[in-house]
């Protein structure tokens, strides 16, 4: 069944950008298919340069590892968790480059930074968490490595509206430095006015483009 | 230096001044309609070759004989699947066998039963009593295609069933005198009893728990037949029980008539596999397969009294063959609980292919020949074999008899992911729907259709819009009224219609739905104050969708 | 009833048992592969034990890194063949069984083809000491076998918790697409896993062939034997698995003293037959606590 129709977008540097449709429109496959998990037939996806989308005929998720190994962190819809193991160990299981598992003290006082809740809950398993405290846990893990694309899909669903904006709220403050953001959601109003364009998805195709904030326009233009 | 002046249209009927019409329209400079026609002289997309190779074999003739049909009497069930149809090119009447399975399986048993005659002289023996071991194998490993395919319970204990059989009705046999014709009736019995033993855990496992529980409980018959002196541990088995091949017949011939009892056997198990695998209790569990059962339990379907059903039929077969088993080789012997056979049995299962009979027998015939025709080679028979079965399970997917099915199911995607890569939208025909439609001209239509379209669409711009908005009805540009008469051209189906919800004060936009009776559906919530803002909105919605397309 | 031979008697069985259960355990829970092709990695590392005996050096160390080292390098073959081709295809599980099984029975028939059939013996590597305790003789043997696997397989734990891989050999075990997000390659994965069981393969080999000669079908049996467990246990669990062990091989030691060794086997399937119709899914049926979400 083909989702998505000839899209083309380009992701700069630094820039947080929004993704938004309804249930069903393609936000998931778009970020399903740049990490590798489904398949795609015309058409390049590039990475930092570096070309990611070469081999897909094997099978989806033969290569994703690997995609991922590049600079991708991919935080996908619902809650991918390893039941089994504590909040620590899954904070240490996102750190997959070598300088990252070096680096991972620092980077997980950094994320438990920014999400102060998981501080009493690191030698829980994952498991026994509630939803939002999964989802932080999630996030975190997806954040510990040094990824120059972060792949967000629907932070927010399944939440307490609360919980789920302050789940936001938190993804907006995170300095991003080099990497940028892409954040897929059915709320726009999560989105509106804190990232810096907004495009929307509808039937598989992008739709549209909002520059929500001119002063970030002429933020990257250097 | 004055501009020139931008082009415009006068309305012909000015003269009669309408106060309402203007006069004078503001439109882009003129575009020749036979452009596209000039400019395409011939067909630029990539046209490949098309066309559906129809190989079956085709038997002319039919009409005369559609009442009356070869049957076999006194059932209703016709002799050969026969289909008939009209050629497309030549328009004759013709037929052909679709199913042409029961010929194969006919010529198949001719050679069966031809067999002991056509094998050179020097192999006879050897060839006979491995053609023997073959049909009790197949018969064998039907009954557990009963169990692993329509069941869907992965049992590996089915030669264990066989083989308590066979030493239960040796000892009777040995002990108490029993005679041969006696044996599969007692060994039906065994069967039934073990098969009930190791049906209770399958109701608790599932899966491959269930599987190695029975490796286990073939260890553990194997190791108590070892070290039990009634059950001939001292000589490795049992040896000494009735058989049905009598002494005095020379050594060919004692072969020879156990080949043909064997393959009597294989075709009663052939038949107890249609007989469950076609009817009630095979279409039930075809319902339930592994892990959409929910479905059929919610139908009203007991899968699981229908799955114990099969298993415990299948035991009281696999009984009946360890009977015969015992009446045939004259004993038995402890290897039917090894590992080494189950692993054989598995290669027969695998090569053939789960899925039909005719797989069985095939992967049966494989294993058998190579690991009892070939003796002479020592080991390196047993290492092809495994060498096959792997091959067969990294590549195949259902054994020899899944090659078609996964050729085509590759071939298929091939064909899918090329035809996603050369779309061309909207215009030419998928070259599988252009040999399929009986009328060839539609390809053509769409042909012309996608260079009307593609004029359209450079026509369309702010002025045409703005003129549609002053005036919906009446007298238009040429731009404007091209565009007009192609949408108020196409087909009703999916056409976007007014609907007057309050006369003169609220207008919506529906679509037909082009069929009779079904109600049109509505398009988007907004409500039109007037007429002419409603045509306005048809308008805009059309073209949006013309520029889509 | 002399319980202090029936205790040791146990806990030397119970270490070979557990090594073997839990080894067919990781293999399962993180591979979704069903290694019937571990029999064969047995038998062929006591061959490469045997091998090195003969050619290298009888000493105790030797002749055991030999059939560790065998077993990782035989395990790694079933990688090769039975996971990497179809590890993402449809029916897997079936499959990748069906697979181990024809490896087994190519490698046992070649086994058989180029070493004979005749059963070899290993050198005696931990000794001929004994020891005379409150009635009780302790052979070097049992205590070596004891030792040498309590250390070995409690590396192995230790590793599996505390290192980097030993973290993604779990992360796979419980969630194999998440893991695939997070970098870890599950080829690469299975690789360190298929090696490492392979390794606690060559362990038990060694460690049983002080008792039991090396022949080709040597394997089999224990084989056999640690399915079972792993099954009672609760094919995934590690500690399901050694407590199963532990269970059994107390089970087996008692038989052995009191009724007679051949209804070892009957007692044995008697126990777990009834283990598993209480709880289906093993002892680690009990021990989980709702630890899933």
């Amino acid at each position: 069944m083909r989702v998505l129709h000839d899209l083309d977008l380009s992701v700069l540097p630094g820039e947080r950008l929004g993704i938004v449709g309804l249930n069903g429109h393609g936000k998931s496959t778009l970020f399903l298919a740049i990490a590798g998990l489904t398949g795609w037939q015309r058409g390049s996806i590039q990475l930092n340069g570096h070309e990611v989308g070469g081999s897909r005929s094997q099978g989806p998720g033969r290569y994703t590892h690997r995609i991922v190994r590049r600079g991708l962190a991919l935080i996908p819809q619902g809650d991918e968790i390893f039941y089994g193991l504590t909040v620590e160990e899954h904070l240490d299981s996102g750190a997959f480059t070598k300088k990252a598992w070096r680096e991972r003290r620092q980077r997980k006082e950094w994320v438990l930074g920014i999400f102060p809740p998981l501080v009493k809950l690191m030698s829980v398993p994952v498991g026994r968490l509630s939803g939002g405290e999964r989802r932080m846990v999630c996030l975190g893990r997806g954040l510990m490595s040094d990824a120059s694309l972060y792949l967000v899909d629907e932070p927010s669903l399944g939440l307490a509206p609360k919980i789920g904006k302050s789940v936001l709220d938190t993804l907006m403050a995170i300095e991003l430095g080099t990497s940028a953001m892409v954040i897929a959601e059915q709320n726009v109003s999560l989105l509106e006015g804190r990232v810096d364009r907004i495009i929307g998805m509808h039937a598989g195709k992008l739709k549209g483009e909002a520059s929500v904030s001119l002063a970030g326009a002429m933020r990257w233009e250097a | 230096m004055s501009e020139p002046t931008p082009p415009s249209w006068k309305n012909p009927i000015a003269a009669r001044g309408h106060s309402d019409s203007p006069d004078d329209v503001p439109i882009q400079p003129w575009q020749d309609p036979l452009a596209p026609w000039r400019d395409n002289r011939e067909y630029k997309v990539k046209l490949h070759h098309i066309g559906h190779f129809r190989y079956y074999w085709k038997f002319r003739g039919h009409g005369s004989r559609l009442w009356h049909r070869t049957r076999w009497w006194p059932t209703r069930r016709r002799a050969l699947l026969l289909r008939g149809g009209y050629n497309p090119k030549t328009l004759h009447a013709e037929k052909t066998i679709s199913d042409k399975r029961p010929l194969y399986w006919i010529m198949a048993f001719a050679l069966m039963l031809v067999m002991p005659f056509l094998v050179p002289q020097s192999l006879t023996n050897t060839l006979l009593s491995a053609a023997a071991i073959f049909a009790i194998y197949a018969a064998i490993n039907l009954c557990w295609m009963l169990v692993i395919g329509t069941a869907g319970i992965y049992s590996l204990a089915t030669y264990s069933v066989v083989g308590a059989a066979a030493y239960g009705t040796a000892y009777l046999s040995i002990q108490f005198g029993m005679p041969w014709w006696s044996l599969p009736f007692f060994g039906t019995f065994i069967g039934l009893g073990f098969g009930i033993l190791i049906a209770i855990p399958a109701l608790r496992l599932d899966g491959f728990y269930y599987a190695l529980l029975t490796l286990g409980l073939n260890e553990l018959c194997r190791v108590y037949v070892l070290q039990s002196r009634t059950f001939g541990s001292a000589t490795g088995g049992l040896y000494g029980a009735d058989t049905y091949i009598p002494e005095h017949f020379s050594a060919e011939h004692q072969l020879m008539l156990g080949y043909y009892a064997s393959v009597v056997v294989m075709i009663a198990a052939l038949a107890l596999y249609r007989l469950v695998d076609g009817r009630r209790l095979g279409r039930i569990l075809r319902m339930a397969p592994e892990k959409r059962e929910a479905f059929a339990e919610a139908c009203g379907v007991n899968y699981r009294r229908a799955r114990i059903q099969v298993f415990l039929i299948s035991s009281t077969a696999l009984g009946a063959i360890g009977g015969f088993y015992a009446a045939h080789f004259r004993g038995a012997s402890s290897n039917l609980f090894g590992l080494e056979l189950v692993s054989l049995g598995l290669a027969m299962l695998v090569i053939g292919g789960t899925r039909r009979a005719e797989g069985v027998v095939i992967g049966t015939l494989i294993v058998v020949l190579m690991r009892d025709g070939l003796v002479t080679w020592g080991p390196i028979r047993l290492i092809l074999i495994g060498v096959i079965m792997l091959a067969a399970v990294l590549f195949l997917r259902g054994g020899l008899f899944g090659i078609k099915p996964q050729f085509r199911a590759w071939r298929d995607k091939k064909k899918s992911e090329n035809r996603s890569t050369r779309a061309e939208k909207g215009g030419e025909m998928l070259p599988e729907e252009a040999t399929e439609c009986r009328d060839k001209d539609e390809v053509y239509l769409r042909r012309f259709d996608k260079m009307q379209r593609d004029f359209l669409k450079t026509l369309v711009c702010a002025e045409v819009i703005e003129e549609h908005r002053r005036q919906p009805l009446g007298q238009h540009s040429e731009a404007l009224e091209r565009l007009m008469l192609y949408f108020r051209r196409q087909p009703q189906r999916d056409k976007y219609a007014i609907q007057a919800i309050q006369p003169f004060k609220a207008y919506r936009i529906v679509a037909l739905s082009g069929h009779r009776g079904v109600a049109p559906r509505e398009v988007e919530e907004k409500t039109y104050p007037t007429q002419a803002a409603a045509y306005h909105g048809v308008f805009l919605r059309r073209v949006q969708d013309l520029l889509e397309t | 009833m002399n319980w202090g031979i029936i205790a040791v008697d146990a806990l030397q069985l119970a270490c070979i048992y557990g090594t073997l259960a839990v080894g067919i355990s990781i293999t399962w829970s993180s591979l979704g592969l069903i290694n019937l092709a571990y029999g064969f990695v047995f038998a062929a590392s006591g061959y490469g034990a045997w091998m090195a005996a003969e050619h290298l050096s009888e000493h105790g160390i030797a002749v055991m890194s030999a059939g560790i080292l065998t077993g990782a390098l035989f395990g790694i073959v079933v990688w090769a063949l039975a996971f990497l081709p179809i590890h993402d295809k449809p029916n897997f599980t079936m499959r990748g069984m069906i697979a181990t099984v024809a490896i087994a029975l190519i490698g046992n028939q070649t086994l058989m083809w180029y070493f004979g059939p005749r059963a070899k013996a290993l050198p005696e590597i931990f000794g001929y000491a004994q020891i005379e305790y409150a009635g009780i003789t302790l052979t070097a043997n049992t205590a070596g076998t004891v030792v040498s696997s309590i250390v070995l397989l409690g590396l192995v734990l230790w590793w599996m918790k505390s290192s980097r891989r030993g973290l993604e050999i779990r992360a796979m075990m419980m969630n194999p697409h998440a893991a695939s997000l997070v970098g870890i390659g599950v080829r690469r994965t299975g690789l360190y896993v298929m090696a490492l069981t392979g390794a606690l393969a060559g362990l038990a080999a060694v460690l049983l062939s002080q008792v039991y000669y090396v022949s080709p079908f040597a394997g089999t049996t224990p084989l056999i034997k640690g399915l079972a467990i792993a099954l009672c246990g609760g094919l995934g669990s590690v500690a399901g698995a050694l407590i199963a062990a532990v269970i059994l091989a107390i089970n087996e030691a008692i038989t052995a003293a009191t009724i007679g060794g051949q209804y070892v086997l009957i007692t044995q399937f008697a126990l777990i037959i009834l283990i598993i119709l209480i709880r289906p899914r093993g002892i680690a049926g009990i021990l989980d606590r709702a630890r899933e979400a």
